[in-house]
């Protein structure tokens, strides 16, 4: 298991690099000066020679790319255009509800993509088994915005039981919790159907491997052999998908906190962009990339411990 | 020697049997075959826009904001009084387009990338990494960062989706070259002298298409989807353009009064992304070596 994430991690480091070099290239060829901005208007070219070479902007681009990075290790992600406050500050205030609503949508995507994807296969050809598949090719056509505001204009507008605007504070007490039901619910259709239609496929492929016939052989009830054998097999590539889903549900974070104006990360990296805060900017996007790979690992272990010829 | 003067073995089948096959199984798919007569509809509908409908899609009236869905204006106005089947009309036509545009820059790329990786093993390593790379940004946060260069526009989208599309196609395409760079014919051409660029033209291509148009085919409802969120973010053209995305989110402050002006493009994109994927779901049964058994 260690080799497996010592491994891994070897694997991210050249992924990583390259995430900060898109991430340093970013405020590299935005169009704006920076020494231009600290000089103000009619700065003289002595000047801003002068200030080109205080702040290193002199310098080869490979060099400052290295001066980046060791900035990056030492947490200096600059500081925000707008507030001034500390880039680094900024994330770490709103990682935290992105982390909360992610997982919270995967509560609720997870069970439910699962739970219908294995009724899907057990009924297979059945009109249980064509309902399901309709609702998660319906679901896996839809925008990511387009159940957040149906959520919003029926349970939030017209019948008024939900409240559809920020955070309403920790999960467990009330208030938080029915500030969540909408972003989670909107956020986890997204994952519904993929889920739902690989694990069908693959509970259909686990059904006819031969050790289910022994299972259902020896007398196991039906219910008994579909749960406690086939279904742990059949995970497998579930797990996988949504590890490959991770970035699309990174994503979807971004929309769904952009409508429910939630604290995360995904509303302050839009926010950031279309105000022109590219230091907030690039920190965002940065946070952003570093999540999805750890997302990744995170998944490749869990992989792992379910299966477990992937640990050799 | 040009490779027109060596008689080869033809390895593609037939394409007229081929298409007839094609045809065949998808007319016995009823539903696919519905999705299939709609996606052409739809297709028609926006290439000839300007022609179907009597209001222009950028001519804003004071006098009929907001309006429900009636007789005149059959899917309502919106909050500047722009009658909204010509703006979805016009809308359908530049997701389309901005679709298929960067569905094709990605997977020519893709493909080219692919390919070379399988032919050339010592590229491979270098290509296959970089593609590893790319693919852990995903592609909202390339839609982001490529907007925080260049600033918001429908551009900015199409190369966000098509640089996102470039790996997972390079994948595709480089697991079916390898199954045919290592086939005695190739060797026999070569023998016979044909040159590197004719033989990944003539068989390495060809029989990488199939599998690159059927992936494609099922990335295209996604890659709508992702454009829709990105213009939906305020990261594609500017207000008044008529895109999907960028008319939802100009309508989501009406939802109480005027709940149709967002929820007509989202439905308009619900309805062309799933006419899509179904359609891309019947491409892969057909394609698919094992479900033909």
């Amino acid at each position: 298991m260690l080799r497996v994430i010592v491994k891994r991690l070897m694997v991210s480091i050249p992924v990583l690099l390259g995430v900060l070099f898109i991430g340093f290239m970013l405020l590299v060829v935005v169009p704006s000066d920076p020494a231009a901005i600290i000089a103000g208007e009619g700065a003289t070219p002595e000047i801003l020679a002068g200030l080109h070479h205080d702040l290193g902007l002199d310098r080869p681009v490979m060099e400052r790319f290295a001066l980046y990075i060791a900035r990056v290790l030492q947490g200096d992600l600059g500081k925000s255009v707008l507030n001034r406050a500390p880039v680094i500050d900024e994330l770490l205030r709103t990682i935290g509800p992105t982390a909360e609503l992610m997982f919270c949508a995967m509560l609720v995507a997870v069970p439910l993509g699962i739970g219908m994807g294995t009724l899907g296969a057990v009924t297979r050809g059945r009109w249980i088994d064509r309902v399901v598949m309709m609702v998660s090719v319906a679901g896996l056509s839809m925008p990511g915005f387009m159940i957040a505001l149906l959520g919003i204009e029926y349970f939030g507008l017209q019948w008024g039981l939900l409240p559809f605007q920020g955070r309403g504070g920790p999960l467990w007490t009330w208030d938080g919790l029915a500030h969540m039901v909408l972003p989670a619910v909107s956020l986890g259709s997204i994952l519904i159907g993929p889920i739902a239609r690989m694990t069908r496929t693959s509970m259909l492929d686990v059904l006819g491997l031969d050790f289910v016939r022994t299972a259902r052989a020896k007398g196991l009830g039906e219910t008994r052999v579909v749960l406690k054998h086939a279904l742990r097999t059949a995970l497998i590539p579930v797990v996988t998908l949504i590890g490959l889903q991770a970035g699309y549900l990174l994503g979807g974070a971004v929309v769904t906190e952009t409508i429910f104006a939630w604290p995360g990360i995904g509303r302050l990296a839009v926010s950031a962009i279309t105000s022109s805060d590219f230091p907030m900017a690039q920190g965002t996007i940065l946070m952003l990339a570093l999540s999805f790979i750890i997302i990744n690992l995170m998944v490749d272990l869990i992989y792992s411990w379910l299966d477990p010829r992937m640990r050799q | 020697m040009t490779d027109q003067n060596v008689a080869l073995p033809a390895l593609v089948p037939a394409d007229a049997s081929r298409g007839r096959q094609l045809l065949r199984r998808l007319l016995r798919d009823k539903i696919a075959l519905f999705m299939l007569v709609l996606l052409v509809v739809i297709v028609l509908a926006a290439v000839f826009a300007p022609f179907l409908t009597p209001f222009d899609p950028y001519r804003t009236s004071l006098r009929s904001r907001n309006m429900p869905p009636d007789l005149v204006h059959w899917l309502g106005t919106d909050e500047q009084g722009r009658d909204l089947v010509a703006r979805v009309l016009f809308g359908i036509r530049l997701t389309l387009a901005s679709g298929f545009t960067s569905l094709f820059l990605g997977g020519f790329t893709g493909t080219i990338i692919g390919v070379t990786a399988a032919y050339y093993k010592r590229a491979d390593n270098l290509l296959m990494r970089a593609m590893d790379v790319l693919l852990s940004f995903p592609a909202i946060l390339l839609g982001l960062a490529i907007a925080g260069i260049w600033g918001p526009g429908t551009w900015g989208i199409i190369f966000a989706l098509a640089i996102s599309t470039i790996p997972p196609v390079a994948r595709v395409a480089r697991a079916a070259a390898l199954g045919v760079v290592n086939q005695d014919y190739l060797v026999a051409a070569r023998a016979l002298g044909l040159g590197d660029f004719a033989i990944l033209h003539r068989y390495v291509l060809r029989n990488c298409a199939t599998s690159v148009l059927v992936y494609v085919t099922l990335r295209f409802g996604q890659v709508i989807l992702l454009g829709a969120s990105l213009s939906f973010l305020g990261l594609g053209a500017p207000p008044p353009s008529a895109e999907l995305g960028t008319m939802v989110s100009q309508g989501r402050s009406l939802l109480f009064t005027a709940p149709h002006v967002a929820l007509v493009p989202c439905f308009a994109l619900f309805l062309i992304v799933l006419v899509l994927n179904v359609l891309g779901d019947a491409a892969r049964d057909i394609f698919d070596p094992k479900v033909q058994q």
